[in-house]
């Protein structure tokens, strides 16, 4: 000990006796005390800009290195498709990007990005579009000339999309090589029908039917002003980059803008749900359909999730499936508000086979305490002072802060939303977490979704040397009763005999 | 500030052939008595947040069998704890943790006796499984579970990472490589002290609490990351072959055997003599004063002893590859295929013409695409990349075939690639695309705080993070000569090792049919030859005896390399047709006229 205070004593020396020495450290970081940290959530107005065919602009020059990043963001997605058609979309995104433009041949195009050191993306998910320009301001004129005529005029290019086709092909064979994969796929489906967007998947027979019409139809619906909105970052002056935008924009169609993505209208049955797949690793999701984003009781909601299984290792299932027990490496849970309708909550783990009933009944227990106790006010403490204290972080990059911007005007986010978020973060007491924990958790309505050798699943660990207390079989949920999903052949996701 | 106006600089230059200017990161440098290094970046782009870390350059590279695996686990060991967090009550914590190790050495001691010599006697699988507990064993275990009880009943759970997370802490995790252990976290500005108190303090008198439960997580994680992924076991091996003698022929998260047998001791003395202050470098960067900082780590890091010599550097290196190695394996996972070679270390000369090569063969521009994927068509996917690690290096292409392309018509195309690299000069234009983009790249990856950190840390644990400066002048330099001599040198077919991968039951997706073999032979033969192949199938339907077909299989084998290449398709076909039939019958499904791969 000695020597560590003089070393620190002899260093203060050095800096004219201005540093603490190692008796003034306090004995826990309670006792430390800080700075207060001033930030007020910057206004969308101050950075939001509007061209003459009425795309809004948002801007956040920034002159650290000369690069420029030039962000598209399109309405419309995956939920635009045609039935029979999955995987356009995505496949829609990547033509237009590698299948060549009006000026240009799909290899020379690509060979010019190449040279100019320019990044360019085109993506098309579930319900927006975007395509993206990232370039050294040098080389922002031609890089964004090919751009705007790769997007406005995409060749779509016959032998670009057979490659594509073929690799779209390849990937369906390694779609039940992977649990976690299985399980997402299998609780989608239970959650949204397989028939939804956010649930739908490409088949070979939807990829093989995709035509070069096809993707030009889907080009129209999406790909024009009246769906677009754009964020510019990097090394760029404001007025001159709205005069560019303004001349390279000109005389591009606006048509009416795509309609909103449809609700599910699916409805799922509780129960034990299992996928057969020798491996020695179980994949387990619990859950069912949540609530909006807009819900007047979200934070608590939220709240009540963090506390519960989605702040890591500070919550609670965390806890108990991991820390206390050992049983897993992964373990929580999450609460994924959807715009338009309910989303999903859902919690998650993975173990070894015989541990997975185990697992889940440590899961169940965290359910009913958070319905059934007020958390502690510590717990309540930590999980609001971290939504405070990191709340500045949504607007650490101006990229990430023009993103929030753009989606709350396309989602139309109540006024005030982020001015008054701390404080209604602040609001919360116990008895509103636990309001929420029997609003917002369903156990008894939930589907346990598990992945792996069912039948020594079902056993858990009753034949094992555990202590009493940890032996578990899935015989304890829903009655015992379980329903098999059948397995699925991976490229037409059609149900196999076995 | 100088930082940025050397980039600017760099950028003006970067389409131009000649010398291209490179960047200047220039953290300000600051050492304490102990000898613990700092790197301090402030950067004031991204208000409020602050990226804090620090590394030591220890990983698995540095274990030795029987402790395979422990850098890993003493990364997850260091977020229990110390005597001032994670317990109500250091002092019966302590008592609880001697009790546990005198019983945990004693459950070693009678496994690495008892219960070893019963698995080499074949009377058992794993000598550590549970399941496999004498009476003796089992009541140790009791007595162990029992005191682990008892301690959970005053450990404040994770209470770690509730002080950084109540403090607005955000993404608090740890790595561990082959070569180094780095830890980080954002935090607020206002923070810095709440940092320089939890990681002096761990860095101090760690706990190891919980030890027991951590290694069956860490157990977890390798099931999670190995064994529960497509390919995962199947890499580990493959890794450990081409390896040969380096230290970097066991994983990084250890061997399940070693998993269960770290002792309390042998993780101590491991951080102990690695995580000592003169061997450590913290890294800062963001929104921060460099003279509070100073004064904060000075306080804080200061206070932290080196309790052992220094450690003894690495002795082991690799040897050089004398033959080619080839592996195969199935996997529930796609056909592919691997050819790696043996690079560089980070920091060596050519690094920078292994990562050129890689530019040039890799994206839709690059050589792979434009010739295995869109010319010839036999790829769905293909890559190169070279990993230069502390130690030694390796370059890899890995491609998935595409339709019913084989993996060697893949590794075949490789060999065409590599013979282009050995024979022809790049041009100018192609060079000077991938020298653009390695520039701009450049750019992009300072811009933001956490990626500036791992850069600074990691460059700096393998020697010193002015190779971040150095490195893009290095690129610059690299000319079509380099690229001709370094492919001719290190990509030697003696010098190689080769994995292919196919499909577990993988005949099933993709059988051959009797067409398939029509189409690959010339015409006049087919008109011979199918006919005797149909009744040679015929004979083989009432055949009963698997092992009789089995030593046919082993015959065909054996003269493989007799047979003329437009004959192949029809050879792999009888054979498949043999194996379905040693399928049938061993299934008892002698009837059946299908084939069947359960």
């Amino acid at each position: 000990m000695n020597t560590m205070i003089t070393a620190a004593c002899i260093a203060g020396t050095v800096l004219g006796g201005a540093m603490a020495s190692a008796q003034d450290i306090p004995s826990h970081p309670r006792e430390i005390e800080f700075e207060a940290l001033e930030f007020m959530p910057p206004e969308a107005d101050e950075f939001r800009h509007e061209l003459s065919n009425g795309v809004p602009v948002y801007m956040a020059p920034s002159n650290e290195f000369p690069l420029v990043d030039i962000r598209f963001s399109f309405k419309g997605g995956g939920y635009l498709e045609p039935d029979d058609k999955a995987g356009l979309s995505a496949m829609t995104g990547q033509m237009i990007r590698t299948g060549g433009s009006s000026m240009m041949a799909p290899s020379e195009l690509d060979e010019e990005f190449d040279f100019l050191a320019s990044n360019v993306t085109v993506g098309v998910g579930a319900t927006s579009a975007n395509a993206r320009v990232n370039t050294l301001t040098s080389n922002l004129h031609r890089t964004f000339e090919l751009f705007m005529d790769m997007l406005r005029n995409p060749r779509f290019d016959d032998g670009r999309l057979e490659t594509l086709r073929g690799q779209a092909l390849e990937g369906l064979k390694a779609r039940d090589d992977n649990g976690l994969a299985i399980a997402l796929r299998e609780f989608s489906y239970l959650m949204w029908g397989e028939d939804h967007h956010e649930s739908r998947q490409p088949t070979r027979e939807s990829l093989e039917s995709i035509t070069t019409d096809d993707l030009r139809s889907f080009h129209e619906k999406i790909f024009h002003p009246g769906n677009l909105m754009i964020a510019v970052t990097g090394d760029f002056e404001e007025q001159e980059m709205l005069a560019f935008l303004e001349e390279q924009l000109s005389g591009w169609e606006v048509r009416p803008e795509a309609p909103d993505a449809p609700a599910p209208t699916h409805l799922y049955k509780p129960g034990v749900y299992y996928y057969e797949k020798e491996q020695p690793q179980v994949q387990v999701l619990v859950g069912h359909r949540s609530i909006t984003r807009d819900d007047p009781n979200a934070i608590e909601a939220e709240i009540m999730n963090q506390i519960l299984g989605g702040s890591g290792f500070t919550s609670r299932i965390t806890n108990s499936v991991r820390t206390r027990e050992g049983l897993a490496y992964t373990a929580g849970s999450f609460m994924q508000p959807r715009v338009d309708y309910p989303g999903i909550f859902a919690s998650y783990f993975f173990t070894k086979t015989p541990t997975t009933a185990l697992a889940t009944r440590l899961v169940f227990d965290e359910f009913e305490r958070i319905q059934n106790e007020p958390v502690t006010t510590d717990e309540l403490e930590t999980i609001q002072n971290n939504l405070i204290e990191t709340f500045p972080r949504n607007f650490e990059s101006k990229d990430a802060m023009l993103g929030i911007f753009m989606n709350d005007e396309r989602t139309d986010r109540p006024e005030g939303y982020w001015q008054s978020y701390r404080d209604r973060v602040r609001a919360v007491t116990p008895e509103m977490v636990q309001k929420a924990a029997n609003e917002y958790l369903h156990p008894e309505d939930a589907v346990i979704l598990v992945v792996g050798p069912w039948e020594e699943i079902r056993k858990g660990n009753a034949d094992s040397e555990a202590d009493p207390n940890r032996v578990a079989t899935m015989e304890e949920f829903f009655s015992g009763q379980a329903t098999k999903i059948p397995t699925r052949d991976p490229e037409s996701l059609m149900p196999i005999e076995d | 500030m100088r930082f940025k106006q050397a980039l600017t600089l760099a950028a003006a230059v970067i389409l131009s052939t000649s010398t291209a200017q490179a960047q200047n990161v220039q953290p300000v440098e600051y050492t304490l008595e102990n000898g613990m290094k700092f790197l301090l970046m402030p950067r004031d782009e991204q208000p409020n947040i602050i990226t804090a870390g620090w590394i030591a350059p220890v990983g698995s590279a540095n274990e030795r069998p029987g402790i395979t695996g422990v850098s890993h686990l003493l990364e997850h060991l260091l977020f229990k704890g110390t005597d001032s967090i994670g317990t109500s009550d250091p002092e019966l914590d302590e008592q609880y943790r001697e009790q546990l190790t005198e019983i945990r050495e004693k459950m070693r001691a009678y496994t690495l006796d008892v219960q070893y010599k019963r698995m080499y006697a074949g009377e058992i699988e794993n000598p550590w499984d549970p399941a496999n507990d004498t009476d003796e064993l089992r009541a140790m275990r009791a007595e162990m579970t029992a005191l682990q009880d008892k301690q959970a009943e005053i450990t404040i759970k994770n209470e770690f990472d509730s002080i950084y997370t109540g403090n607005g802490g955000s993404g608090m995790n740890a790595g561990t490589s082959n070569d180094f252990t780095v830890f980080y976290i954002n935090i607020p500005s206002n923070k810095l002290e709440l940092w320089s108190w939890m990681e002096s303090d761990r860095l101090l008198d760690p706990s190891y609490r919980e030890l027991d439960a951590e290694r069956f997580v860490v157990i977890e994680e390798r099931r999670q990351r190995l064994e529960a992924t497509a390919t995962g076991k199947l890499d580990e091996q493959f890794d450990s072959m081409f390896w040969v003698a380096s230290p970097y022929n066991w994983p990084v998260i250890g061997w399940m055997s070693d998993l269960m047998a770290y002792t309390e001791g042998e993780i101590k003395e491991y951080f102990e003599t690695y995580y000592q202050p003169a061997n450590l470098t913290g890294v800062i960067v963001g929104d921060f004063e460099v003279e509070e900082a100073k004064r904060l780590v000075d306080s804080y890091f200061g206070r932290i002893p080196n309790k052992r010599p220094k450690a003894a550097p690495l002795v082991t290196h690799s040897v050089p590859l004398l033959g080619e190695l080839r592996f195969s394996g199935e996997c529930d996972c796609q056909d592919q295929v691997e050819v790696r070679y043996r690079s560089v270390p980070h920091g060596h000369p050519d690094e920078p013409v292994f990562d050129v090569i890689a530019d040039l063969l890799n994206g839709r521009t690059g050589r792979l695409y434009k010739s295995l994927i869109e010319d010839q068509a036999i790829a769905a996917l293909a890559s190169a990349g070279n990993r230069s690690m502390r130690y030694a290096g390796s370059f890899s292409f890995s491609a998935l075939p595409k339709g019913g392309a084989e993996l060697s018509e893949l590794e075949a195309a490789w060999y065409g690639e590599l013979d282009k690299l050995k024979t022809e000069l790049v041009s100018e234009r192609e060079l000077q695309k991938v020298k653009n983009q390695a520039a701009a790249d450049n750019f992009r990856g300072l811009q933001d705080n956490s990626s500036l950190f791992f850069q600074l840390a990691i460059t700096e644990a393998y020697g010193g993070y002015d190779y971040l400066n150095e490195y893009p002048k290095r690129i610059a330099a690299v000319t079509p000569e380099d690229i001709q001599r370094v492919a001719q040198e290190y990509f030697e077919e003696h010098e190689r090792a080769v994995s292919y991968y196919t499909r577990r039951g993988g005949g099933e997706i993709e059988l051959l049919t009797i067409d398939d073999v029509r189409a690959s032979l010339p015409e006049e033969m087919a008109g011979m030859m199918i006919p005797q192949i149909e009744a040679e199938l015929a004979n083989l339907k009432s055949e009963t005896d698997a092992e009789a077909l089995r030593a046919q299989i082993e015959e065909m084998d054996a003269q493989a390399g007799m047979v003329p290449p437009q004959f192949e398709t029809a050879m792999r076909f009888i054979k498949q047709q043999i194996q379905v039939r040693i399928d049938e019958i061993e299934s008892g499904n002698v009837e059946g006229t299908e084939g069947g791969d359960q």
